[in-house]
């Protein structure tokens, strides 16, 4: 038996047991049901474990050679490539993806740049109080879920956060409160007890609240006079008094929260909200965690940030990086591109249809250890290696904290890593091959 | 009618799972859905299980109803897939994901397939 992190979710849960004699996994203990399925992802139907190329609109096995060959012919004539995903592979192979970028004049970016990205663009000018979830399982006293259904998009959080009996907090769920503000009873609700609180706030109302919140909290003993958002004064009032009163209360905020709106103020109102609670603080502090669903979504802001000082999307001229003036989905929509490699995401699932339209339009590469919509449309495939169960590397949980994940096993048909397959792409473009 | 569309992850209507372990049947049965509240279902006048057209301005969907009382009145729940975002957008340069507004009528049309939707996305015939 061995003890793993699971690169299931963002959590990356580091309990997970597992027996295996190095060829199977025979056993895992621990994992919830996400993370059981990740694991039988190693033999999944449908899975592709061979590169394909499409001929005649059909997909067709090619060998490995061909693979990086035909990659290379598609980056060779290309002159605008746009590079997308990277959420679902190590640093290792972040990192190669935008050296891939800077070699090919690419516009690199992550899911995360649709994700909680947006929250640290707007940290920028506002500020952003962290914590870590050992912190979260050791000291805090209170959870709020705004706009995150934990219980369904990281399903062992709870468990940790909420449940859990900490190392300076001996008592455990009975002290703790959790508050959800979400408009739908999602199944996070199941968890709640009587001490906690349950704000089914109005759709596009959040911001009325995070103002109506910054507004009291400036006010010592303040209790709102009326309701907002669908809140009741009492409802309020309890929050309120949870966030100004809890030692170490934590935020964990989902897409939710995250949603465009005509008053794209939201975020930093969010953000200016939580630093103002702490400025009033006497006893404790408010900390944020996003809850991004990928398992190394933080990881490409980190490996960006550090190695080319800027984060979120990267677009390289002449091999230098350039000041980027438009984002990904600005690419997308004008059709700025004329090739996209795909690595570990689905945009043809996750775009609204006009922006998969347009990604229909050119070339795809895809390097990914799974079949998806992006897959079934490719021109050409790769398959990869599962990072944390076939092959190793680094990952950043949700809370920025570093993760070295695991080979357990070897890949079918000796499938390269995302990390090798976008390093042997580089290699060939230096050397000039094919 | 109209309503207020939110996509969302549901564990039991997960895409990644049906495009590993499952088929074209299986996505289409999981995931070209909308969950409502019964009491709009009524309204509706149809029954869980009927295919509803959902839509707004620049996109429509046919997906089968199926009813879940702890969703809002007004609110209409989809899980995130290609089905779905036959209706998100783009909006002030972000993807809009959440409190879509769009009207749901009963429909007696077949819902698309899988591979006939991808066709139909890439001809931009939606």
């Amino acid at each position: 038996m061995k003890r793993v992190p699971c690169s299931g979710c963002s959590l990356l849960c580091d309990d997970i047991i597992i027996r295996s004699d190095g060829i199977f996994i025979d056993e895992v203990v621990g994992a919830c049901i996400k993370g059981k399925e990740h694991f039988d992802h190693v033999t999944a139907k449908n899975r592709i474990i061979n590169p394909m190329f499409r001929e005649e609109n059909n997909l067709k096995k090619i060998d490995w050679n061909q693979g990086y060959n035909t990659a290379i012919e598609l980056m060779r004539k290309a002159k605008k490539p746009l590079l997308y995903g990277f959420s679902t592979v190590s640093c290792e192979a972040q990192l190669k993806g935008i050296q891939l970028a800077e070699k090919i004049n690419g516009h690199i970016d992550s899911n995360s740049s649709i994700c909680h990205g947006k929250v640290i663009e707007k940290a920028k000018s506002v500020g952003l109080t962290l914590t870590s979830i050992g912190e979260v399982i050791n000291k805090a006293d209170l959870i709020i879920l705004w706009g995150a259904n934990a219980a369904e998009s990281i399903p062992r959080l709870l468990n940790k956060a909420l449940f859990s009996r900490g190392k300076f907090r001996m008592t455990g769920r009975e002290i703790k409160t959790l508050i959800i503000i979400d408009p739908v009873q999602t199944a996070s609700f199941g968890v709640m007890g009587v001490r906690d609180i349950s704000l089914m706030i109005q759709p596009n109302k959040d911001i009325d609240l995070i103002r109506t919140l910054k507004e009291e909290c400036c006010v010592a003993d303040s209790i709102p006079t009326e309701g907002v958002a669908g809140l009741d004064k009492d409802d309020l009032k309890r929050l309120l008094l949870q966030l100004t009163g809890a030692e170490y209360g934590v935020i964990f905020a989902g897409q939710g929260l995250l949603k465009p709106s005509d008053d794209s103020t939201t975020l930093q109102e969010f953000l200016e909200l939580i630093e103002m609670i702490n400025s009033k603080q006497e006893k404790g502090r408010i900390s944020l965690i996003m809850m991004g669903g990928h398992y190394n979504m933080t990881g490409f802001e980190h490996v960006a940030l550090a190695n080319y000082g800027q984060n979120g999307s990267l677009n390289f001229v002449n091999n230098q990086l350039e000041e980027n003036k438009t984002n990904t989905i600005d690419k997308i929509s004008k059709g700025d591109f004329d090739l996209s490699i795909i690595v570990g995401t689905d945009p043809i699932s996750h775009l609204p249809a006009n922006l998969s339209s347009k990604l229909m339009k050119h070339p795809i590469i895809v390097i990914d250890n799974k079949r998806s919509a992006t897959s079934d449309v490719a021109d050409l495939f790769l398959p990869s290696a599962i990072t944390g169960i076939e092959s190793g590397g680094l990952a950043y949980r949700l809370d920025h904290v570093p993760i070295e994940l695991q080979k357990i096993i070897n890949p079918p048909n000796n499938i390269p890593s995302d990390e090798e397959i976008l390093n042997e792409l580089l290699q060939r473009l230096t050397s000039g091959g094919p | 009618m109209e309503f207020l569309l939110n996509t969302v992850r549901k564990v039991d209507n997960d895409q990644a799972r049906e495009f590993a372990f499952g088929d074209d049947t299986s996505l289409k049965e999981k995931l070209a859905i909308v969950f409502l509240n019964p009491e709009d279902i009524t309204q509706l006048n149809v029954k869980p299980g009927s295919v509803v057209k959902i839509y707004h301005e620049l996109g429509s969907i046919n997906v089968k109803c199926s009813q879940d009382k702890n969703v809002p009145l007004k609110m209409a729940i989809m899980p995130v897939s290609i089905w779905s975002n036959q209706l998100t957008r783009v909006m002030n340069n972000e993807l809009e994901y959440k409190n879509i507004a769009v009207k749901i009528e009963a429909n007696n049309e077949p819902i698309l397939d899988f591979k006939l939707l991808l066709q139909k996305i890439k001809e931009g015939s939606l």
